[in-house]
């Protein structure tokens, strides 16, 4: 299967010549990936990458670039993070219609990340409630790449606990 | 255009795409090819990372390679806003 993903990484100010660290990429097996330096300090590798599973491509794609650039600190693996346009883009519907889902199915809606003036879904709560509730036709790789793309941002998250508030919180929130 | 020509076809189609919008296409590296910068690249643009894109001498896949530099070029956002902007196929041969 071939599976389409972005990694987005911090480069360190040492690690800040981009045509090395390119180079190095390229050598270690990332040719399969657009690899965009725009924004300085910035670096996204657009993956499409051809393996058995969406666990595999993430895996190996993160070791190749673990190899490539040590010192590089992922920040986001996309598509993970949405907001109802992204999701309306994914799963090829409007995003009134989408808008309007959300609003007659108010009690089974996911829950967003974050809600405000722009509010923010994990991907593959979307897709899931999507396919659960509706029965929405969605392709299997899509589902795949968002429920581990969810899973990489979460343990790169989990990263920052500290041990003590977890203790205390764990029962608290759950 | 005096630029070196990309060897493979489809990577090569897909600059001369990019450059038909007005991208600057810049060659230099080993394991890279070149690479290829949004014209638009100013504090408007939201198109983020993919400003400057790397272009690869010997993709993994120059078909998937090739689309998505395309893809990058349909995405930019200024780009899109403005739906006269010129998308002449170069006239070179």
């Amino acid at each position: 299967m071939e599976y389409t993903f972005t990694l987005k990484y911090r480069l360190l100010p040492a690690d800040q010549n981009v045509d090395d660290l390119i180079e190095r990429l390229g050598a270690e097996g990332c040719d399969d990936a657009l690899v965009g330096v725009g924004q300085p300090g910035r670096m996204a590798l657009e993956f499409t990458r051809e393996a058995d599973s969406a666990r595999d491509a993430l895996q190996s794609a993160l070791a190749d670039v673990k190899r490539a650039m040590p010192a590089a600190q992922l920040f986001e693996a996309a598509p993970d993070f949405v907001g109802l346009s992204d999701v309306a883009q994914v799963v090829g519907v409007s995003r009134q219609n989408l808008r309007k889902l959300m609003l007659s199915h108010a009690a089974s809606f996911p829950a967003p990340v974050h809600d405000g003036t722009t509010a923010v879904w994990h991907l593959a709560d979307m897709l899931d409630w999507l396919h659960a509730t509706l029965a929405y036709p969605l392709e299997p790789v899509t589902l795949d790449i968002a429920r581990t793309t969810k899973q990489v941002n979460l343990v790169k998250q989990a990263e920052q606990i500290s041990p003590a508030s977890e203790k205390q919180l764990r029962l608290l929130v759950a | 255009m005096s630029r070196w020509k990309h060897s493979k076809k489809e990577v090569e189609d897909a600059l001369r795409y990019a450059e038909a919008n007005g991208w600057r296409v810049e060659p230099g590296g080993a394991h890279a090819w070149g690479r290829i910068y949004c014209p638009y690249n100013d504090a408007q643009c939201r198109c983020g990372e993919f400003c400057i894109t790397s272009v690869w001498s010997t993709p993994k896949n120059a078909g998937n390679h090739a689309k998505a530099l395309r893809r990058v070029v349909d995405n930019c956002t200024t780009n899109r806003s403005k739906p006269d902007a010129a998308v002449n196929e170069d006239e070179g041969n």
